[in-house]
């Protein structure tokens, strides 16, 4: 009797713990991902191009100086052990790991990362990275061709570097990206490079047909042990969201990313409903009202704007909820976000108001210029213009293409426009574009002006990245843009991945749901393709 | 023939009724296809009170199926007028005048054939700003090719009959030769090829709005509906079926329209199919 | 024959010419530069000194004249320039989709032929039947589909419901099926119609004939004359089909994602990658041409009446 008791509570405890257990990782099998931005990559050399397309391969096979953890949801160090900074905050000591090799079995030195820095900034071409590598003090003389190496990088040895920034920012903001991946110095001269990358990644390069994959096998000898966990990774180019619906509801691919129409079929069916990743990314989407249209210089009518429109309900119609309605510039996922700020009440009374003691007590007419993206373009317009209407604002659209969408606006020349722009992770980058230093061409795209939030900026930036006060200094200063509404604030982008059950390991990133860390997704043995 | 007479009967009964719908559209629409979005609306199943449905704007399909008929039918005919224009003008005038004229002329059509007709559309499309005009200009200037051939082969044996001969006996103009000898007597198959070509121009807008480049909403085009519908087939395929609908019955009584003509007005005619 | 060749081969040369200087001219007025469009997506901010660095770098603030000046230098040394988003030689990465275009358009092609002209086949001897009305709506019917519309809804049927093929990809050949199944059925449709055409005249002719009964012999030649008139017609509507097929390939690569040259063309186009859009028109062009030649020397062959000067 006792004997059966205590086998009996053995058995139930075995299980419990068996519940418990988090599941490990399985090793094997191929992970099938799909690039939704486009019809193709940009080639082989991911210093070349800075389109979130290329960046989703660059990330299996490339690694730079840091590398985005998005459960922290930050920048951390990668390519380097420690880090130690100067009193001043300007010079920045990296400890470069020693067990990173390349995939053709070179160990990663000091003098890799310094050729890497000094081709982005390479006098006869344009490369993207060159924007976030100017950071580095010496580098803007090497883009005008006036020296030949970054003077502010010196290696100390080996594994040591030492990096002296032009300015006090954060250097991990800078350097997490592909753009400014580390290549190895002896092989990225040669031709086959274009054709063959080799990098630091968990996946080294397969095989790349153009315009369909790419495919990449692990690296044995990454340096994070027990990672990656897959054997295979492909890489499918898909840009049509209906044949990728297809393709994802035959298993065919792993994950999808969902646009607003998707996300609502996914979300209603009982199945597909359980795994969907949402995450709110740094982009707000808004309409930019041009200061030097008359009737948007007065703050009043601005702030008119914001209370005609019933955004709750556009993002609920139209959008599907695929966004989280703006609360000022700064997203959920930004440190500096104040979640008690509240947002602008739809109120049609108010608005009428306010234009009245504005002198526009008939309203007004203005042009939106607007591109044909369904969730931020014509199709938003489309629905707030009957609105507006209802406080005698009359607004028509003038539809452009999206590549002249940013042109107009860097010009100035637009009464209102809409666009989705990216409003982080850095919250102080992110403001620095109501600074009115700013210009509008960089991206104070309203050229707007006011004296308190450029003290404010002026405070965060003196104060430094490692200021913990900042973040406070920073919610002030949004929640003054806000008030003085330069903008109407649309909402945050709701990123949406869907993802077979089999798969594990995907993380929210919320600069962009579709770059993933590789090395730490594996799929269970109910993928198709587990071997 | 029997089957001619089904081709136009059939065809014209389709032609008619999207030609009716367009014209009507405002007594028979029941609201206004851009304006009356209301997003409470938003895709709600076909029934009394939306005869089609509604899309993801909140606006009813019925409405937009009836107005885009008349974008599709200007789409159609504005395109192919155009083509027709400058097509017979091309090929009439280099087949009668010759020399280096017609050199000239058959080059640039050599090269015209060259390039697949949607791939110059686009072309142009890319370089114009999106809609309507925009459309007719892409589709007007990269298709008369084919009517140029046949206006010029026709005209060729044409200008050694005996009434023209004739005419230039009496001291007519070139010009006046052209327009009133030889211009209606090439008119039957420029007429099936206009009707064939319609269809073709109202297949290419739907092409085009596929690839991004056709007319943008709000304007209602069967082709950007059908085109913009296709992510919506799961939750509401009534937004897609009904313009896709649309636009096969009406290129269907365009094909079945010409050929009838085709066969009444030139039963043999080596420019068959 | 070898000096008609000859002879179109050199004619093509200034088609080219002209084709490369239209789509110059066109696409020197495009709207958008490739440096905005690289932030058209409003996700990266515009660097604006990049910008600068990058218009200079790629030349793209030259005058007209000079950047035209630059384009036919390089176009006589076959240098296609380079491409503006990755840098690569623009020959090397029109090279790498030319093999998926060739398979795409010849399968379709090839099923169109095997599928349409023995159905236009029936359909004429049959006339008048219910084989040949069916066929006849059939085909007809298929010239009034939009491309993409098809093509998703065999993807729908035979991938998702059926799960007989994949939905997408490019490899073996059962990624190709769908794709040139959608794309032929338009030239199919065309070519029955072609088919039923040519051979109702052969038949009608041959019953005059008949009725004449003027003797075995004549009756065959005359048959065997005009069976090859036919099959010139049908050659050289496939022909002509071709160009069309190349221009429709563009709808459906997009769709399936199949690696060609239509979907390279609309990719750059957003992107405005200029140099790699102009290419890819110069490279489909240049497919149609020599099909065009090919359809006439094998239509030479077939009917040695055709004597070309």
């Amino acid at each position: 009797m006792w004997k059966k008791l205590v086998l009996a509570a053995a058995i139930v405890f075995a299980h419990g713990v068996q519940a418990q257990t988090p599941e490990t990782p399985r090793k094997g099998g191929t992970i099938r991902f799909t690039a939704p931005y486009g019809a193709s990559f940009g080639g082989m050399d991911i210093h070349a191009t800075n389109l979130a397309q290329d960046e989703i391969w660059a990330r299996a096979i490339h690694r730079a100086l840091y590398k985005w953890d998005s459960a922290l949801n930050k920048p951390v160090l990668e390519l380097a052990k420690t880090v130690s900074v100067s009193s001043n905050g300007l010079v920045y000591t990296y400890q470069l790991r020693d067990d990173a090799f390349f995939h053709h079995g070179r160990r990663m030195t000091a003098d890799d990362v310094i050729w890497s820095f000094n081709r982005i900034v390479e006098p006869g071409k344009s490369y993207p990275g060159a924007r976030f590598v100017r950071a580095i003090k010496g580098a803007v003389e090497v883009e005008k061709g006036e020296a030949k190496t970054i003077s502010g990088l010196r290696k100390i040895n080996d594994f040591t570097i030492e990096m002296t920034l032009a300015q006090r920012i954060d250097p991990a903001y800078n350097f997490n990206l592909a753009v400014t991946a580390i290549y190895p110095a002896d092989e990225a001269v040669k031709e086959s490079f274009a054709r063959k990358p080799i990098g630091l990644g968990p996946f080294k390069f397969a095989e790349y047909v153009p315009g369909s994959r790419i495919v990449m096998e692990r690296f044995d000898k990454f340096y994070a042990k027990g990672k990656p966990h897959a054997d295979k990774l492909v890489i499918y180019v898909m840009g049509d969201a209906a044949a990728r619906d297809v393709a994802f509801r035959n298993k065919e691919v792993d994950v999808s990313v969902l646009g607003p129409a998707q996300y609502v079929a996914y979300r209603g069916d009982a199945n597909l409903s359980k795994s969907i990743l949402e995450v709110t990314e740094n982009y707000t989407r808004y309409m930019g009202m041009n200061s030097s249209f008359k009737p948007f210089a007065d703050k009043r009518v601005r702030q008119a704007v914001n209370h005609a429109i019933d955004a709750d309900l556009i993002i609920k119609k139209m959008v599907y909820d695929k966004a989280y309605r703006a609360s000022g510039w700064l997203p959920t996922t930004s440190s500096a976000f104040d979640k008690n700020l509240k947002p602008y009440s739809y109120d049609l009374a108010l608005a009428r108001k306010l234009l009245t003691e504005a002198g526009y007590p008939n309203g007004f007419e203005f042009e939106i210029t607007a591109s044909s993206n369904e969730s931020w373009g014509s199709p938003i317009a489309e629905a707030f213009i009957p609105m507006l209407a209802k406080a005698g604002i009359k607004a028509k659209i003038v539809p452009v293409d999206g590549t002249v969408l940013g042109e107009r606006v860097r010009k100035g020349d637009y009464q209102a426009y809409l666009w989705s722009n990216g409003s982080g992770p850095d919250p102080l980058a992110a403001l620095k574009c109501f600074h009115s230093a700013t210009p509008r061409s960089a991206c104070n795209y309203t050229e707007f002006k006011s004296p308190a939030v450029d003290k404010i900026l002026d405070d965060a930036d003196r104060m430094g990245p490692g200021n913990p006060k900042r973040d406070e200094v920073l919610k002030q200063a949004n929640a003054l843009v806000y008030d003085e509404a330069p903008y109407w604030f649309f909402n945050y982008n709701k990123a949406v991945l869907a993802h077979q059950p089999w798969i594990k390991g995907l993380q929210r990133n919320a600069n962009e749901m579709a770059w993933q860390n590789y090395e730490d997704i594996w799929v269970d043995a109910s993928s198709p393709a587990a071997k | 023939m029997r089957l001619t007479r089904a081709n136009l009967v059939l065809g014209a009964f389709l032609i008619g009724a999207v030609v009716i719908g367009g014209v009507l559209a405002p007594w028979l629409a029941h609201t206004d296809p851009v304006m009356d979005a209301n997003l409470m609306n938003a895709e709600t199943a076909p029934g009394r009170e939306f005869w089609f449905g509604t899309d993801g704007q909140g606006r009813d399909v019925y409405s937009r199926v009836l107005y885009g008929a008349r974008t599709s039918l200007t789409v159609g005919i504005v395109s192919q007028l155009i083509n027709s224009v400058i097509g017979v003008t091309l090929g009439v005038s280099s087949g009668y005048w010759g020399g280096w004229w017609d050199d000239w002329v058959s080059g640039l059509t050599n090269m015209m054939l060259a390039i697949p007709s949607l791939i110059f559309a686009l072309a142009i499309m890319a370089i114009l700003s999106p809609g309507i005009t925009s459309l007719l200009i892409a589709l007007g200037l990269t298709n008369w090719s084919y009517s140029c051939r046949i206006s010029r082969a026709a005209t060729l044996s044409l200008k050694g009959q005996g009434f023209v001969q004739a005419a230039k006996m009496l001291g007519y103009g070139d010009v006046r030769i052209m327009l009133t000898q030889i211009l209606p007597n090439i008119l039957g198959p420029i007429i099936v090829i206009g009707t064939l070509g319609m269809g073709g121009a109202v297949l290419a807008e739907a092409a085009l709005s596929f690839l991004g480049l056709g007319i943008r909403p709000p304007a209602p085009s069967w082709g950007s509906m059908l085109s913009n519908a296709r992510e919506q087939i799961t939750t509401a395929p009534w937004v897609a079926i009904f313009p896709g609908l649309a636009i096969f019955f009406t290129v269907l009584g365009l094909n079945l329209l010409g050929d009838g003509l085709r066969d009444l007005l030139d039963p043999q005619s080596k420019a068959r199919v | 024959m070898t000096a008609y060749v000859l002879r179109r081969l050199w004619q093509m040369v200034p088609i080219l010419l002209a084709v490369a200087l239209l789509i110059f001219v066109i696409f020197s007025v495009v709207p958008g530069t490739f440096a905005s469009a690289t932030a058209a997506d409003g996700r990266n901010v515009v660097d604006a000194q990049v910008l600068e660095r990058m218009n200079r770098e790629f030349g793209l603030n030259d005058p007209v004249h000079v950047r035209f000046g630059k384009y036919v230098a390089q176009l006589a040394t076959f240098d296609l320039g380079i491409s503006l988003r990755s840098r690569e030689p623009v020959t090397v990465v029109l090279g790498q989709r030319l093999w998926p275009t060739l398979q795409l358009t010849l399968a379709a092609m090839l099923l169109a032929l095997a599928l349409g002209v023995p159905l236009g086949f029936v359909a004429a001897l049959k006339s008048g039947g219910w084989v040949d009305s069916l066929s006849m709506v059939f085909a007809i019917s298929g010239l009034s589909v939009p491309l993409f519309w098809l093509g998703l809804m065999l993807m729908y049927l035979f991938a998702l419901v059926l799960g007989w093929l994949p939905s997408f990809g490019y490899g073996d050949p059962s990624h190709l099926v769908l794709p040139a199944l959608a794309l032929c059925v338009f030239p199919m449709a065309l070519l029955a119609r072609t088919t039923r055409a040519v051979v109702l005249e052969i038949l009608h002719a041959d019953f005059v004939r008949t009725a004449r009964a003027k003797g075995m012999s004549e009756m065959r030649v005359v048959r065997w004359h005009l069976v090859r008139n036919a099959m010139v017609i049908v050659l050289t509507m496939a022909g002509l089909q071709f160009g069309s097929v190349i221009g429709q390939a563009v709808v459906i690569e997009k769709l399936f994602a199949w690696p060609g040259l239509g979907s390279l063309l609309v990719d750059s186009v957003s992107t405005r990658d200029i140099p790699v859009v102009q290419g890819c028109i110069l490279c489909i062009v240049i497919f149609f041409l020599f099909s065009n030649l090919l359809v006439d020397v094998l239509s030479a062959r077939i009917d040695p009446r055709i004597k070309y000067t």
